[in-house]
Order: C-alpha cells, then sequence, then structure tokens
C-alpha cells in the first residue's frame, strides 16, 4: 500500500504512450487486418465459400440485419443468456454465502460443486434434452449449468478472503448480522464478486453458443453459424462469427472490464 | 467508566506437530481500571496483552471469569466501548468522512448531526480538509488518525488501542502520541492501550501494567505519577522507563528462549546491544 499521497510514475510497457495512442494503433492493426484480407482474396483465386472477402461479408451483414434475421436469433440467444444467467447469479451467489458459511455444506455440495466444474456444461446437453425435453428449458439449463458453480465458488472465496478487521471494526461500530452483511462484507467482497460475475458470464456465453450449434430446431446467432454451413453461405458464417465475438467483448470489456475499473479505482485497488 | 478483569483466563486450541493442544495465553488475572484513567498494558509477544483488550471489546469470550464494564458483564460489543486496531481498518468504499459517520448512522444520528459530529472530531486530528478523500489517498498515519478520530466520534466511555502506532514510522508516532495526549485531556476518557513499546506505554499512561510471557499474568503494576501534558524527553520520563525497562526484558527474554536455538542465551543480544545493534522489539 502507497504511504503517501504523491502517485508515481504510471509503469508502463508501452513506452510511456497514452490511452489514446494505444487506441489508434489498436484500431490501424485491424484495418490492416481487414484491407489485407481483402487484398488476398483479390490478388488470389481462393472460391469465396472457402475465404470470401470483407466486402462480400459486409454485404451479407447488411442482408441479415435488413430482412431481421439476425436481430430475431440475436434476441432470442440475449433473452436465454438473461434467463439463465440471471438464475446463476442468484443461485450462485446464494450457493456461495452458504459454502462460506457452513462447514457441512462446504464438505458436501462444495466438493461436489468443485468437480462438477471441471465438466464442459455443453455435455449436460444431452441430459437435459431427455430430463427437460426438446425445448428452450434445455438450452437454459446447460448455460445454468454452466456459470452456476463458477459463480458460487467465486463468491465463496470472495467472502473468504474478506481482511477480518472489517467485520471487527463493523461489530465494534455497531453492525449486526444481516447490517454487516449489507453495509460491510457485501463491499468488502465486491471487487472479487465482480470478478466471479466476469466468469460466470463467459461460462454461460460459451454454453450457450455450443448448445445453440448442436441444436438443429432452435434460432439463435450460435444457429446462425450452422444455417450458413447447411447453405454453403460462408459470408453468413463470418457475420455470425463477429457477430458473436462482438457480444463477447462488449459485455467483457465494455460492461465488466468498466464495472472492475470503476470499483478497484474507488476501492483504491489501483491507481 | 470503570472496568474491571475479574479472574479472567483464556485456552486456544491449537495444532502443534500435528497434535492438538491447549494452549494457555492467559493465567487467572484481575485488575481494576479507574474511571478517567489512561491504562496501559505492555508485554512480550503471545502474552494475552491483545486478548485481554478484545475480552473488554466483546469481540472475543473469557475461559473463565468475567470482564466488568461499569458494572455490567461484558457479552458483546457495545457503543460505550470503541476500539482503535493496529490497522486503521476504513472502508476503501467510503469516504473519510462516510467513516467517520458510519457508526453515528448506526447509532440513529440524522444527517446533519452526523455530519457536524464527523467534521468535529475530524477537526480534532487535523484532517478536516480531506474529509471527502478516498482512505487510500491518505498516508498511513493520516488513515490511522481517522481511525481515532472515528473511535472518538461516537463518544464512548471507554477507549481501547491495540498497538495503534506500531505500523507507523517513529516521527508519525510521535506526533501522534502528542494529538492522543491532547484529545485525552480534553475528553478525559477511559483509555485501555496495549502495547509491546514501553516508553511509549510510560509517555502516555497513568498505570503500566506489565505482563508475563505466555500464560499472561500481572508481573508488576507501575504509577507513572507526573501529570499531562508530559515531555517526552524528560527526565522523569525516562528514569521512568529505565525503572521499568528490566522487568520487561526479563519476560521478552523469556519469550526468545523458547523461539531460539538452545544455546542462545540473553547474553548473546546484550553483547549487540553494548555494539549499538538494535533488536526488534518485543520479538
Amino acid at each position: 500500500m502507497s504511504q503517501g499521497t504523491l502517485s508515481p510514475a504510471q509503469p508502463a510497457g508501452n513506452g510511456g504512450a497514452g490511452i489514446y495512442q494505444n487506441i489508434a494503433t489498436r484500431l490501424g492493426f485491424l484495418l490492416f487486418l481487414v484491407f489485407a484480407w481483402q487484398v488476398a482474396t483479390m490478388v488470389t483465386d481462393i472460391p469465396s465459400y472457402l475465404l470470401p472477402s470483407p466486402l462480400e461479408v459486409a454485404s451479407e451483414f447488411v442482408r441479415v440485419v435488413g430482412d431481421g434475421t439476425l436481430f430475431h436469433s440475436l434476441r432470442l440467444s440475449l433473452s436465454r443468456m438473461f434467463i439463465g444467467y440471471g438464475i446463476s447469479i442468484v443461485g450462485g451467489i446464494a450457493i456461495g454465502v452458504l459454502l462460506a458459511r457452513s462447514w457441512l455444506v462446504k464438505q458436501t455440495l462444495g466438493s461436489l460443486f468443485l468437480s462438477l466444474q471441471s465438466l464442459p456444461s455443453i455435455c449436460w446437453l444431452p441430459f437435459a434434452l431427455i430430463w427437460v425435453g426438446l425445448n428452450e428449458g434445455a438450452v437454459i439449463a446447460v448455460i445454468i449449468l454452466g456459470a452456476l458453480f463458477s459463480i458460487a465458488i467465486t463468491t465463496e472465496s470472495a467472502i473468504r478472503n474478506i481482511p477480518p478487521i472489517y467485520t471487527k471494526v463493523g461489530r465494534v461500530l455497531g453492525a449486526r448480522r444481516v447490517v454487516l452483511s449489507r453495509d460491510v462484507l457485501f463491499f468488502a467482497a465486491l471487487p472479487e464478486l465482480i470478478g466471479g460475475l466476469k466468469i460466470g458470464w463467459t461460462f454461460a456465453w460459451r454454453s450457450l453458443m455450443a448448445a445453440e450449434l448442436i441444436r438443429q430446431d432452435i434460432l439463435g446467432v450460435g444457429n446462425l453459424l450452422e444455417t450458413g454451413r447447411q447453405f454453403s453461405n460462408m459470408p453468413l458464417m463470418f457475420a455470425a462469427i463477429f457477430t458473436i465475438l462482438a457480444i463477447g467483448l462488449t459485455v467483457d470489456t465494455l460492461i465488466f472490464g468498466n464495472l472492475e475499473r470503476i470499483v478497484r479505482r474507488r476501492w483504491g485497488l489501483e491507481k | 467508566m470503570d472496568i474491571e478483569f475479574r479472574n479472567i483466563s483464556k485456552q486456544f486450541q491449537r495444532v502443534e506437530g500435528g497434535v492438538r493442544q491447549t494452549f494457555q495465553a492467559l493465567s487467572p488475572i484481575s485488575f481494576r481500571i479507574e474511571s478517567g484513567e489512561f491504562f496501559a498494558i505492555v508485554g512480550p509477544s503471545g502474552c494475552g496483552k491483545s486478548t485481554l483488550l478484545n475480552l473488554l471489546a466483546g469481540l472475543e469470550v473469557p475461559g473463565s471469569g468475567e470482564v466488568l464494564a461499569a458494572g455490567k458483564s461484558v457479552r458483546e460489543p457495545g457503543p460505550d466501548r470503541m476500539v482503535v486496531f493496529q490497522e486503521p481498518g476504513l472502508m476503501p468504499w467510503m469516504t473519510v468522512r462516510k467513516n467517520v459517520e458510519y457508526g453515528l448512522k448506526l447509532r440513529g444520528l440524522d444527517r446533519t448531526e452526523r455530519r457536524e459530529r464527523a467534521m468535529r472530531y475530524l477537526r480534532k486530528v487535523h484532517l478536516s480538509r480531506f474529509a471527502d478523500a478516498m482512505p487510500h489517498e491518505l498516508s498511513g498515519g493520516m488513515r490511522q488518525r481517522v481511525s481515532i478520530a472515528r473511535a472518538f466520534a461516537l463518544e464512548p466511555k471507554v477507549l481501547l488501542m491495540d498497538e495503534p502506532f506500531s505500523a507507523l514510522d517513529s516521527q508519525t508516532r510521535d506526533l501522534l502520541h502528542d494529538e492522543l495526549q491532547q484529545i485525552w485531556q480534553e475528553t478525559r476518557t477511559t483509555v485501555l492501550f496495549v502495547t509491546h513499546n514501553l516508553a511509549e506505554a510510560v509517555y502516555l499512561a497513568d498505570r503500566v501494567l506489565i505482563m508475563t510471557a505466555a500464560p499472561g499474568s500481572i508481573k508488576k503494576i507501575a504509577r507513572v505519577p507526573y501529570s499531562h501534558p508530559r515531555e517526552k524527553n524528560s527526565t522523569e520520563i525516562t528514569d521512568a522507563i529505565r525503572a521499568l525497562h528490566d522487568d520487561i526484558k526479563e519476560e521478552v527474554n523469556r519469550v526468545a528462549a523458547r523461539e531460539m536455538d538452545p544455546e542462545w542465551t540473553p547474553e548473546d543480544s546484550k553483547k549487540r546491544e553494548r555494539d549499538s545493534f538494535t533488536l526488534g522489539e518485543g520479538i
């Protein structure tokens, strides 16, 4: 912990370049890749069904946006995420609190969850299809099985890692049980808790994409990929994969990344 | 508020070499602290001095005996007893002022009252300019002053301090000794001050309790008969420190002998002392 109010010069691995310079460099590199891709498809005779040009992908993208296919698929995928991930957050945090507080739960459910977590959740899809049925429920079950355990386990560790001084100070100041948890322990655990929700999101999103790819009978952005393959529509496959990538990046960096940074800055965990 | 420790003992379970053993931290011990007194407990590490403080704070329960605060048995933390720990323990998500206000909020004070009182005590520790700063923007000494302001703001009947300055550099510590002395003279709160630093205890306290190595018991209770404010380097204070030095040294050596290789003797460290090497305080 720093002892002074003067902050030392930021150690930077980029030779001291500013944030705008970083962004400009990254964007420039992306543009260069797209340009190189375009040139490569023009000077070689790779057929479009193997590698379409960026322009073809762009026009296919415009088409699926225009006829509503993309938004319809997105809406379906995101609403599955909303339900599955939402249940995982509520359930995972509740189970995490129990794991941290109860020795019995830790020894029984805790060890079970740890071993279940190492199983890719998509392996549950065949079971879910039989037990839950050929419906939305089976896909949502796979999302939950992907995210719930990891959220529960990181919540537990977030609670266990709360420095004991906060509990002592809170109790001395007059906070007890519910008030102590709400005012003190929750905030003390928050930075790590957000990290757990981020990991949970990643697991949930990957599980959903795998499930949509396998399931032929439901729509979704994952399913667009498979549709593209069946119709030998490579530009559609590229449009789908970029959409999936864009959503992952948006949630990871824009939502969780910023949330993490705001909390860590305010808590003084980073400058 | 007068405090009484009555036949207090405390045991811990600890695992040593794979065997669960009962460790006697405190042998039955009794003493009283008068209302308005500044009472210091000094002892080697592991002697149970912090345990005594935690018992009065209500953060631990005694193995036997009871702690009485104003005649009532202590069972849990209460608004009459505030603690300043070695770590400031400020909540990093609250501003300095909100940290001081939090306990007042739990006490049911309304917004303006809270704010007014928090600012009053932040002024006492000379940090009102930093009221809206975040804790991580302050130095270690400043954070500990906020922690002291937070405790005093609740206007407790007794203030418990658990090695509050031992993590600070010596200049900051000197500064805080004088600030504490001044606030204490203004408020005349009863203070229980736990430290391993004899000089600090003698300088601040009306009475100093010296504890033996574990299982902790009372080796001596000495009165420091000088009025406040005191001069740190006055001959009275340095003489008083010297008079108690051998008592604490004996106990520190006893702890050291348990921890060090068998061939070690206190003479070894005396040699080094003469060569003006300093040993870690309290070991």
